[in-house]
């Protein structure tokens, strides 16, 4: 259409020769309204930011459905908020404006923000986050662990108090990840995982949900224009399921991804921006301590001297990696123990140990004792991404002289395996090492189904300063008892951490988001640099 | 005359009765094969994340909550009924997943081995009328070597050479997402993606068709009635491919049918390097997560369809090729 006016008015302007100036003035005119017009398209033009993963699909975005994952949550965060929330400074408000402790009373008092939105318009109230807490007590959100609290009750115009049984230090880091949910939507839903209609993504947070394809594994999320923080400043927010993300990155087809680390130069050359995480995941060989000869603390530590783990980062991974705390806590951690004890790469010391629980070297280099050989069965699968870890274990094993049969298998075929205490050794892995120290209890206590906690009941006092920890809000005093609980740990060894590998993300610095990793982590300890307070003004 | 038919018929009816037997079997094959999986979905889900760590009580709750399993004979009636169960991961029918990923992997295959079977039968024609050529004999070495490159290799090998270095297309997915076109830049944003995918396919497809299609045409020209056809003095172009290539077309479209027939696992490999939304990426997901009603109806469907596939074959055999219709009514 413009393009045709256009036309006409150079048409015009040729035939009436003594009019020019005139003429002149109406072509200015109409390109200064055709370059306004494409200008306005442009700058209209939605702002959008695409973060890749190989996987694609985490399940709906909803608290009851997205799978238990960080990127799950993370993707479920963009529309829930929380009472209060991470950022690089820490702790800050989200829903909850401020919050205080009275330790008379065991409880906290959150004094809520006035004048927030639900996205479908309606206001977000005390009776919501009341609401929350009776309803994830009676349908677990499996990330949030609500046994500690005795109470939650409205108090004053927009305050709500939250009475603890018994002290309870990750109360606030399970705060801030408790999803707060819309009353009016979920007090008619009595079975949640069943529950995806579109009013169940309804949140307060900076993102609305506009789709999820669950064979594509993509994702749509919308600024939500009434968030009670401004508008977010990207309006909108795809993920994209992508096997290679130096393949997506370097394409343009994302502008966010985790990448390995030795794809760090070609990205940064690219202008792109590297992120580095503290650490916080480890590589981990489960040692099977409920049978012979494993059961031996001796024996495990044997092993421990036998794996020269920085071997392993150097040869399967290119050197990107340190050796792993053999207290599980991450030296990154403001708990972490510097005293906890290590086990050094020493064959000697491994053979001497051998030698000292009755085994013996037989002609073929092996250790045997009582006429059978020591032979184990180690478990290797892909635990993130496929590396040669089993092998040079297995190497290292036998140079020793502890003959090890290892299998390679499919991972949930291994991790059944694991569950089932049928294996000798396994590797295997996981995070979560720089969030609350409560992940000391879930990755060590025998009561947990995880194949990567040790299911470890043989110290009583362990089992007792885990609990404690617990209970203790002191942050000096659960300073101690943490410590105290790394050094037994190293010393009875249940299961060994061997390495933990660089974690890596690269992102496009020209979309105008400066993203970050969360010092402890989103959340519980979600080691993810998807954090959605950088997405906000 | 009249015995013959009903020889024919009989012998129709007790084929019938043999294909619903194996579809039988192919059902119950499809039903059991994927519970004996090792592990389940629950321990795939849940057993080796750090952010949740489930008590053993969460564990057997959960496991209950998921298992639908209540034996064949139900299976099979809800099969009657199309009813197909629900995912475990989306707890949505399994016939809404199926019928997303479905069409990319139409697109995809269908389109491979139309073009794979049109150049390979062409090349083949030609190659086999050009005996001993340079043409045809550099055709045959480099038909033979292709053959032996896996997907894998070409799939990657594309990638890295027109995406990653050249740029030209995409790495990933079939379309770019949420992107807001019209009609006419869909079809060329499809287009766009589906090329990679499409030529290691068809780079797949391609020598094992060439290469069949000229081993049967070089047994058919030494036929006497080719001789004839020649000297009538009728044109090249007729001589092969009216002539001669009918008759040399019989295994190319064995081939052409089984190759539709695996359709789900035929592009499973390819669908997974290129990220490409079809059967084989639902199927893959469905196996890495233990998501059992998904991976039994992809593998009933899959199976029925080779099935189904073969029966078709047969009745296009006769019509193509008279000999095979003598064959019924001897």
């Amino acid at each position: 259409m413009m393009a045709k006016k256009f036309a006409l008015t150079v048409h015009q302007n040729t035939q009436e020769d003594g009019d020019s100036l005139m003429a002149l003035i109406q072509r200015c005119t109409l390109s200064l309204i055709f370059i306004l017009f494409f200008g306005i398209i442009c700058f209209a033009s939605n702002s959008e930011i695409r973060i890749a993963d190989p996987s694609g699909d985490w399940g709906f975005p909803t608290p009851y459905r997205h799978y238990p994952r960080g990127p799950g949550y993370i993707r479920m965060s963009m529309i829930f908020d929380t009472l209060i929330w991470k950022d690089t400074t820490g702790v800050i408000p989200a829903l909850a404006e401020s919050w205080s402790y009275e330790p008379e009373t065991l409880s906290y008092l959150f004094t809520l923000r006035q004048g927030v939105k639900w996205h479908d318009g309606r206001p977000f109230t005390p009776a919501d986050v009341v609401f929350t807490f009776q309803y994830i007590k009676e349908h677990a959100y499996n990330f949030v662990r609500l046994d500690s609290v005795a109470s939650c009750e409205i108090e004053g115009e927009y305050q709500v108090r939250v009475k603890l049984r018994e002290p309870y230090a990750p109360f606030l880091a399970y705060m801030a990840t408790m999803p707060i949910l819309p009353k009016h939507v979920w007090n008619k839903v009595s079975d949640p995982k069943k529950y995806v209609q579109p009013d169940s993504f309804i949140g307060t947070g900076p993102y609305t949900f506009v789709d999820f394809h669950k064979v594509k594994g993509t994702y749509l999320f919308e600024a939500f224009a009434d968030y009670y923080q401004g508008r977010p400043k990207i309006d909108r927010l795809i993920y994209i399921k992508a096997d290679d993300p130096l393949l997506a990155l370097l394409t343009g087809k994302a502008d966010l991804a985790q990448i390995e680390p030795n794809m760090v130069k070609i990205l940064e050359k690219k202008g792109m921006t590297i992120l580095r995480n503290q650490r916080g995941w480890n590589k981990k060989l489960m040692i099977n301590h409920t049978k012979e000869p494993f059961s031996n603390k001796e024996f495990r530590h044997a092993l421990a001297h036998a794996i020269n783990r920085q071997e392993i980062i150097d040869k399967a991974h290119q050197g990107h990696g340190t050796v792993a705390s053999d207290g599980l806590l991450s030296p990154d951690h403001e708990f972490y123990n510097p005293k906890t004890p290590s086990y050094e790469y020493n064959p000697a010391k491994a053979r001497k140990i051998l030698t000292s629980l009755g085994y013996t070297h037989g002609k073929d280099g092996f250790f045997t004792k009582d006429g059978k050989p020591l032979r184990v069965r180690l478990l290797a699968s892909t635990v993130t991404t496929t590396d040669r870890d089993g092998e040079i274990i297995r190497h290292q094993l036998e140079q020793v002289g502890i003959a090890v049969d290892l299998q390679m298998q499919e991972k949930t075929a291994a991790d059944t395996q694991i569950k089932a205490w049928d294996f000798d050794l396994a590797v295997s892995g996981h995070g979560g090492l720089l969030g609350d120290a409560v992940i000391l209890n879930r990755m060590i206590s025998p009561d947990t189904g995880s194949v990567n906690s040790a299911r470890y009941a043989g110290s009583t006092k362990l089992l007792r300063l885990l609990k404690e920890q617990l209970h203790t809000t002191g942050k000096e005093k659960r300073r101690l008892i943490l410590a105290e609980i790394q050094k037994i740990y190293a010393e009875e060894l249940p299961a060994l951490s061997l390495y933990y590998p660089e974690s890596t993300a690269a992102y496009n610095p020209k979309k105008g988001i400066s993203w970050y990793f969360t010092p402890g982590g989103i959340g519980t300890g979600i080691p993810i640099c998807q954090n959605k307070a950088a997405l906000l003004r | 005359m009249m015995l013959s038919s009903r020889r024919f018929t009989k012998k129709r009816i007790s084929l019938l009765f043999a294909y619903s037997l194996s579809a039988l079997l192919m059902i119950w094959l499809s039903y059991l094969l994927p519970s004996l999986l090792p592990g389940d979905f629950v321990t795939a889900m849940y057993s080796t994340s750090e952010d949740v760590t489930l008590t053993a009580a969460q564990e057997s709750e959960l496991r209950a909550y998921y298992s639908q399993d209540t034996g064949f004979a139900k299976y099979l009636i809800k099969l009657i009924r199309l009813d197909w169960g629900n995912s475990y991961a989306f707890l949505t029918p399994v016939s809404e997943l199926f019928f997303d990923a479905l069409p990319w992997t139409l697109l995809l295959l269908v389109s491979a081995n139309i073009l794979a079977a049109l150049t390979g039968f062409i090349a083949g024609v030609e190659a086999a009328f050009r005996r001993n050529s340079r043409f045809e004999r550099s055709l045959v070495s480099c038909g033979t070597i292709m053959e032996g490159l896996p997907e894998i290799c070409t799939g990657v090998i594309l990638l890295a050479v027109f995406s990653l270095y050249l740029g030209w297309f995409p790495a990933a997915g079939a379309e770019t997402a949420y992107a807001e076109l019209s009609f006419q830049e869909w079809l060329l944003d499809v287009g766009h993606h589906l090329t990679l995918p499409l030529a290691s396919l068809v780079i797949a497809y391609f020598p094992g068709n060439f290469l069949l299609t000229r081993t049967s045409m070089i047994m058919v020209i030494s036929q006497p009635y080719i001789k004839t056809a020649q000297a009538k003095g009728l044109s090249g172009l007729r001589i092969r491919y009216a002539h001669a290539a009918r008759n040399a077309l019989l295994p190319l479209v064995t081939r052409f049918g089984l190759r539709l027939a695996f359709t789900v696992t035929g592009a499973f490999v390819v669908e997974r390097i290129h990220a490409y939304p079809g059967l084989g990426t639902l199927l893959f997901n469905a196996i890495r997560l233990r998501d059992l009603p998904v991976i039994q109806a992809i593998v009933l469907i899959s199976s029925i369809m080779v099935l189904a596939m073969i029966m078709l074959l047969e009745l296009v055999y006769a019509s193509l090729d008279p000999r095979v219709q003598d064959a019924y009514q001897r």
